[in-house]
């Protein structure tokens, strides 16, 4: 599966958004996703099926004033 | 003294809000904000690294239940920071919002027009809208109008530690908003959060100042007992300016 997340290419063996958080080891609990420009609420991350050319942005908190 | 700052129904102990970016490290960082006795803490939201998931994250340092107020900080447009407040509020970890949003990447003025356009929008969502902005009453007021919970003007550029370059202006929103005013941005020491506290502000709004400070955890303690001096002296009221001098003793015996 070829998908665009945070600007770069990945090929990634995955079904769900769940999934895709899951492979790169991220605490679920603090990250926000939006997938083709739309904010997807993490319950609903494992009814998302992701496909090829998807557009995927994974945000969290960082140190800010 | 003991009345507390409420913002949107949410009493505040502590009138400090502090920043969690530019720290040495988490260890000092936290002891930092464990001295504050700061209750808000503010963040950015950034895309997260994927070569190094950790490495800029921030929450799983933070230790006990604060209030977050993120920030739209990188905004450029009223509709970037729109975006950004959304994807906050998706984390389900705070509905407030600090809108920042500026197009000048040496001086980050904020821009008046977008800033105001977001807090209306946001405001009308629900959120919780504290927006940062530049020193101007007019504009203060107008941003109060538009559903601000607080309003938070600069008292010079980010990170310049310039202090408040116009007490004038500062003195004027505190005076006219019905919200909390909180002295955002470029305070440099204790000696400019007394001021800021003088001059009528419910609270400020730190960060490089004691991130950088050469003893952060240090510089925490002095901010909270500057807080608490201000405060106190802008309740007691201070003396009018006169040109001349007053004795201190009667003239005569």
């Amino acid at each position: 599966m070829r998908l665009q997340i945070n600007g770069d290419e990945h090929d990634l063996d995955v079904v769900t958004l769940k999934d895709v958080v899951k492979h790169f080891g991220l605490q679920e609990g603090l990250v926000v996703t939006e997938v083709d420009g739309a904010i997807v609420d993490r319950s609903n991350w494992k009814d998302i099926n992701v496909q090829d050319g998807m557009k995927i942005e994974l945000v969290h908190f960082v140190g800010g004033g | 003294m003991t009345n507390k700052l409420t913002i949107a129904g949410k009493q505040l102990s502590s009138r400090l809000f502090l920043g969690t970016g530019r720290y040495p490290n988490p260890y000092v960082q936290n002891k930092a904000i464990e001295v504050s006795e700061a209750e808000v803490l503010t963040f950015a939201i950034r895309r997260v690294n994927l070569s190094a998931p950790d490495e800029d994250a921030i929450l799983q340092h933070i230790e006990k239940p604060f209030q977050y107020l993120p920030n739209t900080s990188g905004a450029t447009s009223a509709e970037e920071a729109i975006r950004i407040a959304r994807l906050a509020k998706a984390s389900g970890l705070s509905d407030w919002i600090k809108i920042e949003v500026s197009q000048d990447e040496k001086m980050l003025i904020p821009d008046p027009i977008e800033t105001l356009k977001a807090t209306e929008i946001l405001a009308n969502e629900g959120f919780i809208v504290l927006p940062y902005t530049s020193d101007d009453p007019a504009l203060c007021y107008r941003l109060q109008e538009a559903g601000a919970s607080a309003v938070m003007p600069g008292g010079s550029p980010i990170g310049t530690g310039l202090g408040i370059l116009n007490p004038y202006n500062i003195e004027r929103i505190t005076e006219k908003l019905t919200v909390p005013v909180i002295v955002d941005a470029g305070l440099g020491s204790a000696a400019d959060v007394t001021q800021a506290m003088e001059l009528g502000a419910d609270g400020v709004l730190l960060n490089t100042a004691i991130a950088k400070a050469r003893n952060p955890v240090m510089m925490a303690e002095a901010v909270k007992h500057a807080i608490h001096a201000g405060r106190l002296s802008y309740s007691a009221g201070r003396i009018s300016k006169k040109k001349y001098a007053t004795a201190s003793s009667p003239i005569q015996s």
